[in-house]
């Protein structure tokens, strides 16, 4: 870890406000990426990064090894949208909401439908497939940064990013072969 | 592990851009000859396009970050409490946290300790003996250090500097030929161990320089010693030395008026002058006074010895105190007062400055100039005391002690016992005439009734012994005293010549109920009968038959049936033991018990004097007693397990009282650490 970063996440949890702010700006969009990948929604997926900012803020002192602090960022940020997440599913309309959307799709021109497929592609992957690729693709990280995020070892990366990846096709060969179709 | 049966991770990891040189060779190798993963490839080709393309739409735009900023700020404003933030944020470092709880552990004891007074107070006498030897030490080496510096330098000197403004000077002066070494006299004001040591290096030095001009500042209360050596030294001084002189003698004569006027003469031919005479005369005519005599003070011992001769000497003592520091002293400070003076005087006729400053210096100068008056009144009073000598003659005539006359003083006291006290409180009122005096006539009734009345007479000589004698046939009397005092008048010892007269006679009489009289003889005993009832009223006339009366009587039936009566009587001592005897009639007469009181002083009429008795008459009970049998054994264990649970209820209950201090600390620490954290987080 560079001594900087170190030394920012030290003033951090001794209450700098300056250098919480920092983190905010630099770590705001990876958390984004989490949240989002359990979420799916935009909105409810900044809610739960802004939610999470000030948790953290709040319990700072609880972090008593500077460099694990992003790594527990991560963690708040994952819990507090999996709340949101398991409220949500509390909701009944929601149900609703999703079942006209289906209904509609074959009416919809073909990147929309694409984009739809996809979505749904991606909610039936398990929430750190989800989390792995958003980092990837949102961030465009190298694996190894996804690695010290989520806390996994690199064949483990591989594994779920590979798996990700075929599982995703699986689902989307039919609207890929129309994409290629067309 | 092929990489076919991997296929999934390494073609996500091209895609990604992951894989090392070496894998992704192995990789394209298998692409070219398996078919299959070739359309993999191209199909994970094409969704990696889509899912970039798709996503990308839904990054967060760039204001993103801004947002995250606002809103954390909104949510989380700056706050402005600054020690509370201080101590929030000092208390989460470990060291504070340690050092909080020993602080507070440590201020427990300490609350402890003052509660119990224990500790605090010993450790504090400690430290003040320890102070004081330190002062010791000190002392003693001023005292070394003292003479051998003269009056300059040494540390009482230095205290006294404050008080004296030209004795500082001179200090300062004579501290100035030394200042090398020394540094300001000023600074030495504390005495300080370096100054004193300093001090003892210098003293040789010092000496010799201070000595000329020390007559005068050197006379402090530690100069005493030596002033004899500088006298021998400086013979000079002594001329200049304020000695008052005075002396005391003492002298038994034959006649006082003689003596006088011979003194008076002596006075005379030694140039002085009698200042005051006082005589007293005694009862046997004697005279005894007083002789104030001032003389010039060259003259003063032979004046003595003149007058030594004018009697027998019975004491004398000459005295002389030397005030010529105090002289000095004022002298000094009056030439100062009145520079003091002036000055003030000065600054008035100049008239610069505000109003109020002048009224000030005006107020000054009253207070000075009353000073000066003060000083010179003292001066003048001292010169006036060293120009003369002061002797005190005491002159006492010969035989003062013999006595003039006797007088025989009668005393007579007696306790009267009566059966009513305010009749015979009346009737001995009834004696007074000029005669027979009463001084003093008291009848108290306390609150539970008994009455008792106290009388004091005054009877002349040739009445008493008829008033008494009738005061005496008014009831019983006990304890009659009579007391003679032959009292000298104007002197002490024997006299042949004195007459002795009889004085009146005072009589004290104190009346009493008869009731309340202590019984000469007090007995007790026990009748065991069958029929208590019948027994007692038996008893009741036997003692009416024996002139007695029954004083008090009470009958009790307890839970085994056993009758008690408890009678108690007084009969007069001639028909005791009549009576005595005839208790045997009523039944068995057990535990007696006799006890006599011993009256020491007056006489007692013995036949008449009252004698107590009580008698308890009582009955055996019930064969079984209800203290035993099953249900008494059941009922005592109830009451003693019942006991014991109250006791062990107690040792709980002080248990308690002893953790709870401890209890209570522990959870207000924890709570206020609580408290702490969660403001902490907040």
């Amino acid at each position: 870890m560079d001594f900087n970063e170190h030394e920012l996440y030290r003033a951090a949890i001794h209450g700098d406000r300056d250098a919480f702010e920092m983190i905010i700006r630099t770590h705001s969009r990876r958390l984004f990426a989490i949240t989002y990948g359990i979420l799916q929604n935009r909105e409810e997926a900044e809610d739960a990064v802004q939610d999470a900012l000030v948790k953290a803020w709040k319990s700072r002192w609880r972090v008593r090894d500077p460099k694990k602090f992003p790594a527990w960022l991560t963690m708040i940020a994952r819990h507090r949208a999996r709340d949101v997440y398991r409220k949500r599913r509390l909701v009944p309309f929601s149900d609703d909401m999703t079942k006209p959307l289906e209904q509609e799709s074959p009416t919809n021109t073909g990147t929309e439908s694409l984009d739809r497929h996809v979505h749904s592609a991606l909610a039936a992957l398990p929430e750190i497939y989800r989390s792995a690729l958003m980092l990837r693709y949102f961030e465009e990280m190298d694996y190894r940064t996804i690695e010290n995020i989520l806390g996994l070892s690199n064949g483990a990366l591989r594994g779920i990013l590979g798996r990700a990846l075929a599982s995703m096709r699986k689902q989307l060969r039919p609207a890929l072969a129309s994409l290629e179709q067309s | 592990m092929t990489i076919h049966d991997n296929i999934d991770n390494y073609l996500a990891a091209d895609l990604h851009n992951e894989l090392s040189d070496k894998e992704r060779d192995a990789l394209h190798a298998h692409l070219v000859e398996c078919a299959a993963c070739r359309e993999m490839h191209q199909e994970n080709k094409i969704m990696n396009k889509v899912l970039e393309k798709t996503l990308t739409t839904e990054k967060p735009d760039p204001a993103f970050e801004q947002r995250m900023l606002a809103g954390f700020r909104n949510r989380n404003p700056r706050k402005t409490g600054g020690i509370a933030k201080l101590i929030v944020d000092l208390m989460r470092l470990r060291a504070t946290q340690i050092t909080a709880v020993a602080a507070l552990l440590l201020a427990l004891v300490q609350i402890g300790r003052m509660i119990t007074g224990e500790g605090a107070s010993v450790s504090r006498s400690r430290e003040i003996s320890a102070e004081m030897n330190e002062r010791q030490d000190f002392k003693k080496d001023d005292d070394a250090v003292g003479p051998a510096v003269g009056g300059g330098l040494s540390a009482p000197m230095q205290t006294k500097v404050e008080d004296k403004p030209d004795v500082a000077s001179f200090a300062s002066k004579s501290t100035d030929l030394n200042r090398p070494e020394s540094g300001a006299a000023s600074d030495q004001l504390q005495v300080q161990p370096e100054f004193r040591d300093k001090a003892v290096a210098r003293s040789a030095k010092v000496a010799p320089i201070t000595a000329p001009q020390s007559t005068g500042a050197s006379e402090n209360q530690t100069a005493t010693p030596n002033e004899g050596a500088e006298s021998s030294a400086l013979p000079s001084a002594v001329a200049n030395r304020k000695l008052i002189r005075n002396a005391k003698i003492e002298l038994e004569v034959e006649s006082f008026d003689t003596t006088v006027q011979k003194i008076t003469a002596f006075v005379n031919e030694e140039r002085g002058y009698v200042a005051t005479t006082s005589s007293e005369k005694q009862a046997n005519g004697k005279l005894r006074g007083e002789v104030v005599v001032k003389v010039i003070p060259e003259n003063l011992d032979r004046f003595l010895q003149k007058v030594r001769g004018l009697g027998v000497l019975k004491n004398q003592s000459l005295g002389t105190e030397d005030v010529t520091k105090a002289y000095f002293d004022t002298d000094s400070r009056l030439k100062n007062a009145r520079v003091m003076e002036q000055r003030l005087i000065d600054i008035l006729k100049t008239k610069t400055g505000k109003v109020s400053d002048l009224l000030q210096v005006e107020k000054e100068l009253g207070r000075v100039r009353e000073e000066i008056e003060k000083m010179q009144g003292a001066l003048k009073y001292m010169d006036a005391m060293v120009q003369f000598a002061t002797v005190t003659i005491s002159l006492t005539e010969k035989d003062l002690e013999e006595p003039a006359a006797f007088l025989l003083k009668e005393r007579a006291q007696l306790a009267l016992y009566a059966p009513e006290v305010e009749k015979v409180y009346n009737d001995i009122k009834a004696l007074a005439s000029p005669k027979t005096q009463i001084t003093n006539a008291q009848l108290d009734r306390d609150n539970i009734g008994r009455i008792s009345a106290r009388l004091s007479i005054l009877i002349a000589p040739g009445e008493s012994e008829g008033l008494i004698a009738r005061v005496k046939a008014m009831g019983r009397v006990e304890n009659f005293q009579v007391q003679t005092e032959r009292i000298a008048q104007g002197g002490t010892g024997m006299s042949e010549n004195a007459k002795t007269k009889r004085d009146k006679v005072e009589l004290n009489i104190t009346i009493s109920r008869e009731e309340q009289e202590e019984a000469y003889q007090q007995s007790s005993l026990r009748i065991r009968t069958s029929k208590v009832d019948e027994r007692t009223k038996e008893l009741r006339n036997l003692t009416g038959k024996q002139n007695g009366r029954i004083r008090s009587l009470s009958f009790s039936r307890d839970p085994d049936g056993r009758e008690f009566a408890n009678v108690s009587l007084r009969v007069p001592m001639r028909n005791y033991n009549a009576l005595m005897q005839s208790l045997n009639s009523l039944g068995k007469v057990e535990n007696v018990s006799v006890q006599r009181q011993d009256r020491t002083g007056g006489q007692i009429d013995e036949a008449n004097a009252p004698a107590d008795l009580s008698i308890q008459i009582y009955s055996q009970g019930n064969i079984v007693s209800h203290e035993s049998g099953l249900f008494a054994t059941l009922r005592r264990t109830l009451a003693q397990s019942a006991a014991a649970i109250m006791w062990s209820l107690r040792m709980i209950g002080v248990a308690l009282a002893f953790l709870a201090p401890w209890v209570i600390a522990l959870v207000a620490v924890v709570w206020i650490g609580k408290r702490v954290a969660r403001a902490g987080r907040r």
